[in-house]
């Protein structure tokens, strides 16, 4: 176990250096970012001088190797809009991405399972087309058109959630606020109810295809047979013999789900107003401030790379044949 | 049967916990004390030498006052200083500040101050990169700042320069004591400002809350006591908080949301005849060369001629969702050449000039080849409007290709590195006050705003001539004599005044700006 969680920290380590090479190598091929922190009515002289005062004229392996040294330190820089550090910039907003996504995943998995669940035990019946309908239509509808939706009908016309904004809930958590905490949490779960089926409603269809189709599987076995040839009911033989298994999938799914939703953010971010990494990235990718995009990016490939490391380890768990090496 | 009352009881209790959420009342709007502004970008910086964006510079112009100001009419007038003394040479600026100033946490704002600010914005050390160090002081030709009484800075610059208190009005002031002690990051995080409002709270992306600052000596005490900038970056929804009464003023409002608004009862378009110029430059440098176009507009006829091919009115009116005349220059009204007819618009003279010129249809019907670019999602439709512009040169045998960039990362690089082109569509800022403000945008044949490197000898030594002259009348002969230039050798295709549409509720009464500042602390209720 020791040297697996070893080996895979240091594969982590990999991921997250080249993941940061190719973001860097990407966001200056893009061009000179000079440009983007001139006026455009800026002389010639003064964007060479700002290009040098931005250590832009450095060769490229320099900028990168300064990077991460600095980042070995623990020193990501500054933001080169706003000047403030650029770690400080993600982890305020983390908070407000992580309410989403999590709100997203509970949605998605709280409702898919059951879903999934239903339409195979119903399977050909018109349940069971539905659910199939619906699964088809979450997973192609666009995410900015069913957010606008939402906020034109639920937000607008019917006026039972708000249109946009958000109501913090992990920020004064993890001051230890808790009365702000509890008192938010009414205004906060209805802020999140639109953006979260926003983000939540593809992993929610593809979920319940999942577990529909893994449910099918499983109940042609032969040890579903047995608990059933034994008289067990039909619930305590989906519940306790057959979804167990059929999970398993869907645990695979899940590790890489944080990353979906994580890119699935920006979208959303934007049009509920939501003021979470995911804008923070989108704009300053647009601004070229390399400090904040690299940053950002550390920060989720650890994300990413920690949920799959967690789901690996639940496997054990789930499945006694999955052992780690 | 024990599961299934279990899973009664919690689809129960579920459908009461979530009833409160439904039927609750909805987000809390507006009240009378509190005005709410929407806008589409957050600020990034609330320290006012590294503001550069309209959307940072609206929410710093109510937190920092300004020594003068410019009022709707494009007037001039006192603000925290109460008079100016210009020297005899015109390079000194001496002003007189009202009496009893103070800053937000009441430190007194006196002529030391003054200068720190103008000496902070143009500290190398400090590498500042927004509007006051680049553009403000560059045009201005900054030098220095002293203090000649207690009350008393003088600003120092290089030479005569008609427009030199005009760009003061966009340095904010601040108290030196306060900012002495900052890092640069709380300079930028935790402002204490001299202006009408007070700053209170940030929540980055989110929302910036102010308040009222009552010891403001030019206070209007019937605006609201807080203003809430809050940030929607979707058009879409900016108008649905609105039309649901949750915000009261709004802007960039796309044309085809103007109905919905319109029609809402609790808002309305204020469509405001803005005065950012937007045209079509032409780059006449080595940069461009060989590429479509290049040649064909070095000469002076064919870019005339392009300026009868393009239907401006019918662009206004079906791009833009607004009536508009022709501009008939680079500068607005009233500062234009009252003289000059705008170019109409008449393909067949279009041709025959072309053709005068020296370039006739070939046997597929095209004149000449050309490259026209732009950037997306900048100006008002500009994707729709460059398209259609396209189509009117291929009309007319110019067989266009349209190259249209993402703007902040494509277009602006190659304009500012004199790249784009042969022709390129972009807008620049303008103003009513004084008309060298816009023309300043050709003040240098090797420096930007002239992006695309034009010369031309009578206008740029008309420059010099400015900088002699001391009296308005003189100065006015020049000006119109160099729009009489930039007509006859044109420059830019110039096409229209850029229109701006808020969205705002009824309940208040506020007027926009044609700058597109959106000034905000002289809104009240009606």
């Amino acid at each position: 176990m020791g040297i697996y969680l070893t080996r895979r920290l240091l594969q982590s380590l990999l991921v997250v250096f080249g993941v940061t090479l190719v973001t860097f190598l990407t966001l200056h091929l893009a061009g000179d970012p000079t440009y983007l922190y001139v006026s455009d009515r800026a002389s010639d002289e003064e964007i060479a001088e700002i290009r040098t005062r931005l250590g832009f004229d450095r060769p490229l392996t320099e900028q990168y190797i300064q990077f991460m040294t600095n980042v070995a330190r623990g020193d990501f820089g500054n933001s080169l809009v706003s000047r403030t550090p650029a770690m400080d910039l993600i982890l305020e907003r983390l908070p407000a991405t992580l309410e989403l996504t999590i709100f997203a995943m509970v949605f998605a998995l709280s409702l898919s399972i059951p879903i999934g669940i239903i339409s195979a035990t119903r399977r050909g019946t018109v349940t069971d087309g539905g659910v199939m309908l619906f699964a088809i239509f979450g997973q192609s509808v666009p995410s900015f058109w069913l957010g606008i939706m939402l906020i034109l009908i639920v937000g607008l016309q019917w006026r039972i959630l708000p249109i946009s904004g958000h109501v913090p809930l992990l920020d004064p958590l993890l001051a230890g606020d808790l009365s702000t905490f509890v008192n938010n949490i009414p205004e906060a779960i209805r802020h999140l109810i639109m953006p979260g089926i926003t983000i939540g409603v593809f992993s929610l269809s593809r979920n319940a295809r999942l577990v529909r189709s893994a449910m099918l599987e499983v109940q042609s076995q032969d040890y579903i047979r047995t608990a059933r040839a034994k008289g067990l009911r039909d619930r305590l033989v989906i519940t306790r013999h057959a979804l167990r298994n059929a999970l398993l999938p869907l645990v695979t799914i899940i590790g890489l789900e944080l990353g979906f939703l994580l890119s699935g953010v920006v979208v959303v971010e934007t049009v509920f107003s939501w003021p979470g990494v995911g804008r923070l990235v989108f704009n300053s990718i647009n601004q070229r401030d390399i400090p904040v995009v690299q940053a950002a990016v550390i920060v989720f490939s650890f994300m990413f790379v920690a949920s799959n490391l967690i789901v690996d380890l639940l496997y054990t768990r789930l499945d006694p044949r999955v052992r780690l090496h | 049967m024990y599961l299934t009352l279990k899973l009664r009881v919690l689809i129960a209790v579920l459908i009461l916990a979530l009833l409160p959420l439904v039927v609750s009342a909805q987000a809390p709007g507006p009240d009378e004390t509190t005005l709410i502004v929407a806008q589409s970008t957050d600020v990034t910086s609330l320290d006012p030498p590294q503001v550069g964006a309209r959307p940072e510079s609206n929410v710093v112009a109510h937190l920092f006052g300004n020594l003068y100001d410019i009022d709707v009419a494009g007037n001039i007038t006192p603000s925290l200083a109460e008079d100016v003394r210009v020297s005899e040479d015109g390079t000194e600026y001496t002003f007189t500040l009202r009496e009893g100033l103070t800053c937000h946490n009441g430190e007194p704002l006196t002529a030391e101050d003054v200068v720190y600010t103008f000496q902070r914005a143009a500290d190398p050390e400090l590498a500042f990169t927004g509007n006051t160090p680049g553009f403000v002081f560059s045009s201005m030709g900054y030098v220095d700042a002293r203090v000649d009484g207690e009350l008393e800075p003088t600003i120092i610059i290089d030479a005569r320069n008609s427009i030199a208190l005009g760009l003061i009005t966009e340095v904010r002031i601040y108290c030196m004591d306060t900012y002495e002690a900052m890092t640069l990051e709380e300079a930028a995080n935790n402002p204490v400002g001299s202006g009408p409002y007070r700053f209170v709270e940030w929540v980055r992306d989110d929302y910036l809350l102010m308040e009222k600052w009552d010891d403001y000596a030019l206070f209007d005490p019937d605006t609201f006591e807080q203003i809430v900038w809050r940030v929607i970056p979707e058009a879409s929804t900016r108008v649905a908080e609105l039309i649901a009464g949750n915000v009261d003023i709004i802007t960039n409002v796309l044309p085809d949301q103007h109905d919905a608004v319109n029609n809402s009862g609790v808002a309305e378009i204020q469509a405001v005849q803005g005065f950012r110029r937007i045209f079509i430059g032409f780059n006449f440098t080595d940069n461009v060369e060989g590429l479509p176009g290049a040649e064909e507009v070095q000469d002076p006829a064919v870019r005339v001629a392009l300026q009868y091919a393009v239907d401006v009115p019918t662009i206004c009116a079906a791009r833009l969702g607004v009536e508009c005349e022709r501009a008939n220059g680079m500068v607005n009204a009233p500062n234009n050449h009252p003289e000059l007819e705008p170019y109409p618009y008449d393909p067949e003279q279009a041709e025959a000039l072309l053709d005068e010129a020296g370039y006739p249809r070939d046997e597929n019907g095209v004149r000449f080849e050309m490259i026209l670019q732009g950037g997306r999602n900048r100006y008002l439709n500009d994707e729709a409007v460059i398209l259609t512009i396209c189509q009117y040169l291929d009309d007319i045998g110019v067989q266009t290709d349209c190259q249209i960039q993402d703007f902040n990362t494509e277009f602006i690089p190659a304009l500012v590195s004199q790249q784009a082109g042969p022709m390129y569509f972009v807008g620049s800022g303008g103003g009513n006050w004084n008309p060298l403000y816009e023309m300043a945008d050709l003040a240098g044949t090797d420096s930007n705003p002239n992006y695309g490197r034009w010369f031309n000898e009578e206008w740029f030594s008309s420059w010099d001539r400015l900088a002699e002259v001391g009296n308005p009348e003189e100065e006015r002969e020049i000006v119109l004599n160099m729009l009489e230039i930039f007509y006859n050798d044109p420059p830019w295709l110039m096409l229209y005044f850029q229109p701006d549409f808020y969205g705002v509720s009824t309940r208040l009464a506020w007027e926009g700006r044609r700058d597109e500042k959106l000034y905000v602390q002289d809104a009240t209720l009606r």
